[in-house]
């Protein structure tokens, strides 16, 4: 059964994504994928047409793969900051083109930050991905198909 | 290259009966083809990406009107397109010019209710989405789990969020939605034999036979009927394969003029397109699938391709 996000659900994590990133706005209808995960969708369908569709064809997925709950934070995923990249400004960490690469190939990354936690990594002007920072280092949460594979 | 089948080469003698025209086929079907992109404007603008790739050193041109279609002028390494940063965060879909122009006849506009019938890998419902803004909902469908996978894989990478997937047989899903959802344009991108994409996969012509036309054409029928009648009054159907066999795709265009309330509508492409034939073997066709579009390798150093464009009545 597709289950969506409440709007009260949904103003806590706009609230929660807004101090992490300066998120204010989620453009989406939010879909519960497993436990932890959520997808957004931002087409025109409702959510009884999404249900009724559903009862009819087998559907896999809906939107796109847009964050993970974790109990420290949100994890967005990568695509989910590219669509809002206009409303990230905080917690971003500009990476040079060594650690870029780096982290490209999957790696963590030795890094001295005051960041603690989920962090949005740049590379020049583009959003290379989500880490999480611990002072000294940021941990790895590329999706194995968008790295840079040897 | 391996050599043509006697009858594959025969038909294609049929089809383009000019001896210099048909050299030129032979001509280019033995190269490999041009390495295009489209920009996926979700992420990022074609000037945008343009200057990025430009400062790897890569020369990029943008012949036509849709400045996202964008062919790599420099020699790459093997691999390159897909390892490049830019590719893995999905600023531009590797996409050959011929499969790009089912979306362009097709013309979905933001707000509009699509279905993607055999929407595998993706390449067509990504631009799909693109073209729509992420707005509008997009019903992309294939029918086995590893297919789904690449296809999911590429609405992530290219931030597609628009769009719902379904894993179902084509004709059952259409037959679970009629009288359901009624859609406003419909894309049938059907499974077919292949011969236009000789140049990518040359391994078709040793795979080519003539009794696989024929079953493909029975499934592709099914295919275009069931999808047909899930389109509201007024919505349009494109039909395409990348195949020249006509009766992979003029006979199925006939088809549904015969069978169903459907008008023909013309096609206009930023590239050169030949008639639909309306003559085969001992069939003829609709005098009006000559309205269908055809697209030869040799005519614009693409693959080979063919589009028909459907209205509901």
């Amino acid at each position: 059964m597709t289950e969506f996000i409440k709007s009260k659900e949904k103003k806590e994590m706009q609230e929660k994504l807004n101090q992490q990133f300066g998120i204010k706005e989620i453009p989406f209808l939010l879909v519960k994928s497993g436990k932890e995960k959520l997808r957004a969708f931002s087409g025109s369908l409702s959510k009884d047409e999404i249900s009724e569709l559903a009862n009819l064809a087998r559907v896999e997925n809906i939107g796109l793969y847009f964050a993970a709950i974790h109990e420290d934070g949100i994890r967005l995923s990568l695509d989910a900051c590219h669509l809002l990249q206009n409303q990230i400004s905080k917690n971003i960490i500009q990476l040079d083109d060594k650690q870029s690469l780096n982290w490209f190939k999957g790696n963590d990354l030795e890094f001295e930050s005051k960041i603690k936690g989920f962090a949005i990594l740049k590379h020049e002007d583009d959003i290379i991905g989500v880490g999480k920072a611990s002072g000294n280092s940021i941990k790895n949460f590329l999706p194995k198909e968008r790295r840079i594979k040897n | 290259m391996y050599e043509p089948k006697p009858l594959f080469a025969e038909r294609i003698a049929k089809l383009l009966p000019d001896r210099e025209d048909r050299e030129k086929f032979w001509e280019i079907v033995r190269k490999e083809p041009i390495s295009s992109i489209r920009c996926n404007t979700l992420k990022i603008s074609p000037e945008k990406l343009k200057e990025k790739l430009g400062k790897k050193g890569w020369k990029i041109e943008q012949p036509y009107e849709n400045k996202e279609i964008m062919i790599i002028k420099s020699e790459l390494l093997p691999g390159e397109l897909g390892k490049a940063k830019e590719h893995l965060l999905g600023y531009y879909y590797v996409q050959e010019i011929s499969s790009m122009l089912s979306i362009l006849a097709l013309n979905p506009k933001p707000g509009e209710l699509i279905l993607d019938l055999c929407a595998s890998p993706g390449s067509k419902t990504t631009q799909a989405s693109a073209v729509m803004e992420n707005k509008g909902t997009i019903i992309a469908n294939d029918r086995d789990m590893g297919r789904i996978a690449i296809l999911s894989a590429n609405l992530e990478r290219c931030g597609c969020a628009n769009v719902i997937v379904s894993r179902m047989d084509g004709v059952q899903l259409c037959e679970r939605l009629k009288g359901k959802i009624e859609f406003d344009k419909i894309l049938v991108d059907a499974p077919c034999s292949g011969e236009g994409n000789i140049r990518s996969n040359p391994k078709t012509l040793l795979m080519w036979n003539p009794k696989m036309i024929k079953v493909l054409s029975g499934i592709q029928k099914k295919l275009a009927l069931s999808a047909f009648q899930l389109l509201k009054k007024g919505g349009e159907m494109i039909y395409s394969t990348c195949t020249h066999a006509p009766e992979e795709n003029e006979s199925v265009i006939s088809f549904l003029l015969a069978n169903f309330p459907a008008e023909i509508e013309k096609i206009n492409l930023p590239i050169k397109t030949r008639e639909g034939i309306i003559e085969w073997e001992d069939k003829k066709y609709n005098n009006k699938v000559k309205f269908t579009a055809r697209i030869y390798p040799q005519d614009n150093n693409t693959e080979g391709f063919f589009l028909g464009k459907i209205r509901k009545k």
